[in-house]
């Protein structure tokens, strides 16, 4: 009988690899089986293209810049708002707000590559899926301040900036849709 | 929407590997295209994550296109993912054996008759061993 890889870690692996190419990855993986360690080291070396070649698929370049603007343009404004434009002069002060931005556009850009659903979304599940990138955000933040201070936004720019963001974000995705109908010939 | 396939020239080496082993084989998917590509490729060590990603990429341009088999027991009940060669593909790899040729040529204009000769034995050696 032929030598199959542990089911636990095929599992662990079945969560990593997008499900769009699951299937055909796993079985792959599983063929070429010789050992746990090769297995294993066979699988480092293949996931992480497959997530970057899913992202790739899944992100349209323009919806993808559209949502990095608004999330900096909303930390950018409550930042204004909340703490005058001094506070934008101050050092770091434009890294501090690409923090939050960058944090809410990793989880976003994750769910794109990760949903088994179609190109358009309903506008509540549009405003869940921000709500969550915006909420890794803030979590972010909070990690962060206790961390370092210095680098961490003000809370409550964090909270109108985060808002703002649900707002702003959830319209470019409603009205946008993401790239699931790319071609793919599986039938 | 499927998008406007870039010109067809615009293949990397990379990819023109892939496209021979598809061309080769009669059943191709991951597996089998991971293991010609490494033997056309030798002796640079070719991981399953680059061809997964280059195929999507020539997926997306139109040159392959694919379907999924139904699952077998030796890969734990999971399916295949086949490819196969699209009019663009074929174009492309016949445009770059093209290139190859005239590559070759004009090495063995400048670097002479004897060059080509040294070249071809050794080729000739590599390809049979």
């Amino acid at each position: 009988m032929k030598a199959r890889p542990p089911i636990v870690v095929e599992s662990l692996l079945a969560l990593l690899i997008p499900p769009a190419c699951r299937e055909h990855v796993l079985g792959d993986l599983h063929e070429r089986f010789t050992g746990l360690g090769s297995y294993i080291v066979e699988a480092v070396r293949t996931v992480p293209f497959v997530i970057i070649s899913q992202i790739r698929r899944a992100v349209d370049i323009r919806v993808f810049l559209m949502e990095a603007s608004a999330l900096y343009f909303s930390f950018m404004s409550a930042a204004w708002r909340a703490e005058g434009v001094a506070f934008l002069h101050q050092e770091r002060s434009l890294l501090r707000l690409v923090i939050p931005a960058g944090a809410a556009l990793f989880v976003l850009l994750t769910r794109d590559a990760y949903s088994t659903r179609g190109p358009r979304i309903s506008a509540l599940g549009s405003v869940l899926e921000t709500t969550v990138g915006v909420g890794f955000a803030f979590l972010f933040e909070v990690v962060l301040s206790a961390a370092s201070g210095r680098l961490a936004l003000p809370r409550l720019v964090v909270l109108v900036g985060s808002a703002t963001t649900v707002v702003l974000v959830s319209a470019v995705r409603i009205f946008f849709a993401r790239n699931a109908d790319r071609p793919r010939g599986a039938t | 929407m499927i998008k406007k396939a870039r010109n067809h020239n615009s293949i990397t080496q990379f990819q023109q590997l892939i496209l021979t082993a598809i061309l080769r084989l009669s059943e191709a998917y991951g597996v089998t295209i991971r293991d010609e590509v490494a033997e056309l490729a030798k002796p640079k060590s070719i991981s399953l994550g680059a061809i997964y990603y280059t195929l999507d990429r020539l997926e997306e341009r139109g040159v392959v296109s694919s379907w999924l088999t139904s699952p077998t027991a030796e890969r734990g009940h999971r399916a295949k993912r086949c490819y196969r060669l699209e009019a663009l593909g074929e174009r492309a790899l016949q445009e770059s054996a093209a290139t190859a040729k005239r590559v070759r040529e004009t090495i063995a204009e400048v670097w002479g008759k004897e060059w080509a000769k040294e070249w071809e034995k050794r080729w000739g050696e590599e390809a049979s061993s």
